[in-house]
């Protein structure tokens, strides 16, 4: 069936003290989904659970991350997630241990039927503007 | 668009956002910014996956403010790039005195009730 991005969803999350990675990645990932109310499934006629959700972490130890524990967050869908070098350590004040950032991308596609008619390309194709990348803000 | 297509608005997602105005007690800056960080917590790709065009999305502000006669919703309208656009103004959000400055800072809510014109099955 044909796979269709439908949704991205953004989000940071802070372990303060602690230099958990793992909460700071559970963190991003609850700032990515609260702040959005999905019904991308339903409005395309499908159940919520065949979301299909892809959680991409970036952590500055993308190891101490408990994958499951993050999967776990998502109350429906099918979830895979992956853990990428990136986020931030920031420094931290006097010797002590700084924040660990986290960013979390998730991407929710569905799997339409062959026959879905939003795939007939066409039906509502218009053509709209997308900022190219590197240029300036209007 | 085909003449025969049985469409319907379907809303696809339900974005929300606070934003304030610290020092300034303008509200619809608050507002203005609490849009902003509504829709920058996601991205809509199906409109590029699905060749939609994203001028037929239509959108529904709701903002929250304590003092809703003071928001400018076509300012706050102006936020958002695409679409044909709502906005209500209702009573809420949070405003905090400061005693010491005689000052107020303001918090704004909103909420955008994204809907899209998807062809039935």
């Amino acid at each position: 069936m044909p796979r269709r991005r439908m949704v991205m969803e953004l989000g940071m999350g802070v372990d303060i003290r602690g230099r958990d990675a793992t909460e700071a990645a559970c963190r991003a990932v609850e700032n990515a989904i609260r702040q959005n109310s999905l019904s991308v499934a339903d409005a395309f006629g499908l159940a919520r659970e065949q979301m299909l959700i892809t959680a991409i972490i970036g952590v500055q130890a993308p190891d101490e991350v408990d994958v499951a524990a993050v999967a776990a967050l998502f109350p429906y869908g099918q979830v895979a997630v992956e853990v990428r070098h990136g986020g931030m350590d920031a420094p931290g004040n006097e010797g002590t241990t700084g924040p660990t950032l986290a960013n979390a991308v998730v991407l929710v596609d569905l799997d339409l039927p062959e026959d879905h008619p939003a795939l007939d390309a066409g039906q509502t194709r218009r053509e709209f503007a997308v900022p190219e990348p590197g240029g300036t803000a209007a | 668009m085909s003449a025969s297509a049985d469409l319907s608005l379907r809303r696809i997602i339900l974005e929300m956002g606070t934003g304030n105005d610290l020092y300034g007690e303008n509200y619809t800056k608050a507002a203005c910014r609490a849009v902003q960080d509504a829709i920058h917590h996601s991205s809509l790709l199906l409109f590029r996956s699905l060749d939609i065009d994203p001028a037929t999305m239509e959108i529904a502000v709701t903002v929250a403010a304590q003092q809703p006669d003071a928001v400018d919703r076509e300012a706050v309208a102006r936020e958002l790039p695409y679409g044909r656009v709502s906005v209500e103004v209702t009573p809420g959000g949070l405003d905090i005195d400061h005693p010491d400055t005689g000052r107020r800072s303001v918090i704004v809510n909103v909420a955008l009730d994204v809907r899209v014109p998807i062809p039935a099955r």
